[in-house]
């Protein structure tokens, strides 16, 4: 058993809310999974040229030190780098406009240097916060309450599959700006790990679910839209499975063949919250009983885009008039 | 939803309590002799009402979380709203009516009394039923039936693909259409009787059996021993 949460705002009068919302939606699905939590939050502030990058480090890290080399390391690649500390973290936003940094490049010079460090994830829009334990310490550790942003997905996890710590909490990250929380175990782990494993993929941890994130990207790599992509995926991923998977633009819900486990969506004109259990969507600030609230069948694909509503387009429209 | 200001009788209101203060209260009220009691706030809270042996009416207010209902003895019990997953499971006997939809495993493991759902059920409602009626007046999810060893269910919308895969007896019927029945299910010509059946079993819940065009499925009794030529049999449900 998992919790898994997500949010998608239509209307820009709610992007304020997007930390306390989701983390209220998630909160009494952490009787679902008490071990950690996790949220991938989607804001557009960074430019076209820059990307945000959160590292994880702990309470030993040297920070100065790491702060020093990094600086080092993206002038050499002619990248500038804005580091800002976050708690047993960096949040680091470089400049790529002139440079020439390479994501796998860094990473494994980062890895040989300084090996308790782990890049949580990296994009134009999304950031990644997990911890081990209660939803509530997540919150006040970064302030996501305070987060504003346009979507975002979240987990509370009982493991099943792989060790307990932050690194091997959901969501799980495998391209720019794309985040994955799953409900459920993959069967075919070790079969897929070695097959995208041989395709390019660097797998980070032991854990199953990381395997869909890296199924996905490589789904994508091909050239396949995020819908292909995932239909493909209900034929070449045996198990038990119902996630969400957010990328910059777009917010998608799958459910396995057998509808093994559970998902329930609430639609209104202004958004879609996406929940474990329906007890949960009553933490909705906005809640309405009257709003579409259903459940997804078996082997359905649901995939909302992160735009601005017809009717918010057309106001705009008219006001640019 | 029933408004609160409409609601008449013992109220329990399940916001101020735990879950099992609400189950407890709720007993203490049954060997009071009490004929009703209504849950408010339920808020979609599990394992409400679960465990009851009394044929006191409960009524619960809203929509309710998983295992309403269930392992009980005998139960009186009316649920305005949707359920969670797998309401009155294990059920020995007594009547549940659900007034919205009911997500998965709705009646899983029943042995007795009825489980009636006026809106939808979901994947797998009734798998795994031993003994109960279970009426939908809507349609079923995916591997309904499955496995079912005893009962009735009686669906009067569409079922879902492998309707009744890997059946052991009982009957099942189905108003509208099937997609798929699973291994090991037939379907069986529906008799004067069975209309009888249908007629008296959804005529208490307002339900006129000839309004739908019933088809009988059944166990074709081809797999209860394994015999390797039968291979071709055992379907791939998936």
């Amino acid at each position: 058993m998992c919790g898994i949460a997500g949010l998608i705002y239509y209307n820009s009068a709610l992007y304020d809310s997007l930390g306390s919302t989701l983390l209220s939606l998630i909160q009494p699905l952490e009787t679902r999974g008490p071990d950690s939590c996790g949220v991938a939050l989607y804001s557009g502030q960074v430019t076209a040229a820059q990307i945000k990058l959160l590292l994880h480090g702990n309470s030993s890290t040297p920070w100065l030190q790491v702060q020093q080399w990094l600086e080092q390391q993206l002038a050499a690649m002619n990248s500038p780098v804005d580091c800002q500390p976050i708690p047993e973290g960096l949040r680091l936003v470089i400049d790529l406009a002139n440079g020439n940094f390479d994501p796998a490049q860094f990473k494994q010079a980062l890895h040989s240097q300084f090996p308790m460090l782990h890049v949580v994830g990296m994009g134009q829009a999304m950031e990644i916060y997990k911890e081990t334990g209660a939803i509530e310490l997540l919150n006040r550790k970064y302030s996501l309450n305070h987060f504003s942003g346009t979507h975002g997905i979240g987990h509370t996890r009982m493991a099943t599959e792989s060790v307990v710590d932050t690194h091997h909490s959901h969501p799980f990250t495998s391209s720019y700006d794309l985040a994955l929380v799953h409900n459920g175990q993959v069967s075919n782990y070790y079969k897929l790990r070695f097959q995208l494993e041989r395709m390019g993929a660097m797998f980070e941890t032991q854990n199953d679910s990381e395997a869909i994130a890296h199924y996905i990207h490589y789904q994508l790599l091909q050239g396949k839209s995020l819908e292909a992509g995932l239909y493909q995926l209900l034929d070449d991923i045996d198990g038990t499975y119902t996630f969400l998977v957010a990328t910059r633009d777009k917010v998608a819900l799958v459910r396995d063949k057998f509808a093994a486990k559970p998902a329930v969506i609430y639609e209104t004109e202004d958004m879609v919250a996406i929940a474990s259990e329906y007890r949960a969507l009553l933490n909705l600030p906005s809640f309405d009983s009257n709003a579409t609230i259903r459940e997804p069948s078996a082997g359905e694909v649901n995939i909302w885009s992160v735009l601005p509503t017809v009717k918010e387009t057309a106001e705009r429209t008219l006001v640019n008039r | 939803m029933t408004e609160q200001g409409m609601l008449t009788g013992t109220l329990v209101d399940c916001s101020k309590l735990t879950t099992r203060e609400i189950n407890q209260q709720l007993r203490t009220l049954a060997t009071e002799g009490l004929e009703q009691v209504t849950l408010t706030n339920p808020a979609g809270r599990h394992n409400l009402a679960v465990g009851m042996d009394t044929c006191m009416k409960i009524q619960i207010a809203g929509p309710v979380g998983y295992y309403c209902g269930g392992l009980s003895e005998q139960i009186h019990l009316e649920i305005d709203g949707n359920c969670g997953w797998s309401v009155g499971e294990n059920l020995m006997a007594g009547q549940i009516l659900i007034r919205g939809s009911a997500s998965a495993n709705a009646a899983a493991t029943a042995r007795g009394g009825t489980i009636c759902i006026l809106g939808h059920a979901g994947p797998r409602a009734g798998i795994s039923l031993k003994g109960a009626t279970v009426i939908v007046k809507g349609n079923v999810g995916p591997s309904s039936a499955f496995m079912m060893q005893q009962g009735r269910m009686i669906i009067c919308g569409d079922a879902g693909a492998n309707l009744a895969d890997s059946i052991y007896q009982g009957e099942i019927f189905v108003g509208g259409r099937v997609a798929s029945l699973g291994a090991d299910a037939r379907y069986e010509p529906i008799t004067g009787q069975d209309w009888q059946m249908l007629a008296q079993e959804l005529g208490p819940f307002g339900l006129d059996a000839h309004t739908y065009n019933f088809k009988k499925i059944v166990c074709a009794e081809q797999l209860y021993h394994f015999k390797p030529r039968d291979f071709s049999k055992w379907k791939d449900a998936y």
